[in-house]
């Protein structure tokens, strides 16, 4: 082990950025600087480094929460100033696994850091690119009328509302609504050229290649192709959907038809299953629990070592928080992870369970 | 029985982390949940923020020790809300969430000159003390109480820039002590 010495050089200009930027982080980027950010952070590996481990230091002086006594129940600034007291010798070495307590970021800053700030999924340097996009959580928006949406991965909406009624252009992938009700002011989704319609209710639409998918599950819903935004001379029919059923409209045919089917509870249950629920375990095998995992999430995730289905877990995750589940696994079980294809997360079990390794850091 | 969403336990695979757990963290849940619902009323999921402070909170507990665990909680919480709070972009988090010492500080803490610290935290009180003044009680205020950048420049009187700076150069100067005490991450 190295002694402790001056000789140490000072911080290196990388390292001075990156305690800038952690003071910033710290107090809330801009935009702009969110970009300027993930600019600086991808020009060098360098600067990943600097980062990784001055967020690391960030979070480290967090220990020191709540070390005024009660006898300091007055703010005190100076409780610190210098003592000739304390005389800390001994090196202590650190475990990795501290790097993932740092200050939390902005969702889309976790995703640029991920191969830094994960040591277990970070280290295996694969040949693939893995699809860390994929591992977003489900964004969830509140509108200003109290409706709530669920935007599934990859997708976005543009919101319009007036006096008159609540619009909501769907131009890219699904969506859930959740409608607050509001007889005076209809809600109404537009998506490539279909409008649907709802006062109160929960019903989720999908924009693929070639066909605009409606499915309800609370209420009623009104479908109806707008005329002129179809090439059609025959009078556009609206369907009203009733709960349980699903709404087709096929873009590129002719004549824009509303293809209503009632729907299986299984077969909604598929449809709908992206979207985020709270999943509560208890005492539940772990190959059951990645299971319902596997079937919510784009990313898959595998146990490496069959002995690891039979470990009994209790605890309740959201069920899109697929990163949250995976490093619970590692932090709690000491299992590891690493990335075994772009969309396939593995996991398996360390040589040293965790107090073990706690033991052997000097 | 604790609430479901935050504990972790292995059968047959119990460690002294889960006891730890289970002793010092788990009373303090219900406290933590009823303060982050009266300051961060728009929060979207209590549960979801209240488990990833105790994973981040086992996460660091796992590699040392942490002088005052109910405050470390309370700290991460209030730093993941107004995370989310800032993502979301729903509401600015603004300077009327603040941090009461009082709510958090809830049993006898040693104080720093006790030899009843870990050597670690001896180290980062330490590294604390070393600062320049004003920069040290800049990073006393943001990492031992606990208030935003913006709570900081008010309490000190000074500009929230100067609060900015002071914590990177503070931040700086902590983190090459670490390193020449060999104290770092791998």
């Amino acid at each position: 082990m190295k002694e402790s010495s001056s000789e140490l050089p000072e911080s290196s200009p990388a390292e001075k950025q990156a305690a800038k930027w952690t003071a910033r982080i710290d107090r809330g980027l801009t935009s702009e600087e969110q970009d300027e950010y993930i600019e600086w952070l991808t020009e060098d590996e360098s600067h990943r480094q600097a980062m990784a481990n001055y967020r690391w230091a960030w979070g480290e002086i967090d220990r020191l929460a709540g070390v005024q006594t009660i006898h300091h129940d007055k703010i005190d600034p100076d409780i610190l100033a210098p003592s000739a007291a304390v005389k800390p010798k001994r090196k202590a070495r650190r475990n990795v696994i501290a790097w993932i307590a740092a200050v939390p970021f902005a969702a889309v800053l976790v995703l640029a850091l991920i191969y830094s700030e994960w040591p277990g999924i970070g280290r295996s340097e694969p040949e693939f690119e893995p699809a860390i996009e994929l591992m977003a959580r489900i964004e969830q928006q509140s509108l200003a009328d109290g409706s709530r949406v669920y935007i599934n991965r990859g997708s976005s909406i543009e919101i319009a509302f007036t006096s008159d009624e609540r619009r909501v252009y769907l131009t890219k992938g699904e969506a859930n609504f959740e409608v607050a009700k509001d007889p005076t002011r209809p809600f109404i989704v537009n998506v490539a050229g279909v409008d649907v319609r709802a006062v109160g209710t929960i019903f989720s639409v999908k924009l693929s290649g070639d066909s605009v998918d409606v499915i309800v599950t609370e209420g009623k819903v009104n479908v109806k192709p707008i005329a002129s935004e179809f090439k059609s001379n025959t009078p556009v029919v609206d369907s009203l959907l009733d709960i349980g059923q699903r709404a087709k409209v096929r873009l590129n045919s002719e004549y824009p038809m509303v293809e209503v089917e009632t729907l299986s509870q299984p077969e909604i249950e598929d449809a709908t299953r992206w979207q985020p629920r709270w999943l509560v375990f208890d005492s539940t095998p772990l190959r059951l629990v990645v299971d319902e995992f596997n079937e919510s999430n784009p990313i898959q995730v595998t146990l490496g070592d069959p002995s690891l289905e039979s470990f009994l877990i209790s605890s309740a995750f959201w069920s899109d928080n697929v990163e949250g589940f995976v490093r619970l696994m590692e932090s709690t079980l000491g299992f590891s992870a690493e990335w075994g294809s772009d969309r396939e997360i593995v996991l398996s079990k360390h040589d040293k369970p965790p107090a073990l390794r706690k033991i052997n850091r000097n | 029985m604790f609430s479901l969403c935050c504990a972790l336990l292995v059968k047959e695979q119990e460690t002294d982390q889960s006891q730890w757990f289970v002793d010092v963290v788990l009373p303090h849940e219900k406290d933590l949940r009823n303060w982050l619902r009266l300051r961060f009323p728009s929060i979207r999921d209590v549960d979801d923020l209240v488990q990833e402070a105790f994973t981040r909170l086992l996460n660091a507990h796992s590699s040392g020790p942490i002088a005052n665990p109910r405050a470390y909680l309370f700290v991460i919480s209030r730093n993941l809300a107004i995370d989310e709070l800032r993502h979301s972009g729903h509401e600015r988090p603004s300077g009327a969430v603040e941090l009461d010492p009082a709510s958090i500080v809830d049993e006898l803490i040693s104080p720093p000159e006790s030899a009843a610290l870990k050597e670690e935290i001896k180290l980062l009180i330490e590294a604390i003390q070393l600062l320049p003044a004003r920069c040290r009680q800049v990073m006393t205020l943001r990492k031992v109480y606990g208030f935003s950048q913006k709570e900081v420049a008010k309490q000190l009187g000074i500009s929230v820039h100067t609060v900015e700076a002071q914590i990177g150069i503070g931040l700086d100067k902590c983190a090459v002590y670490f390193r020449r005490h060999g104290y770092s991450t791998r």
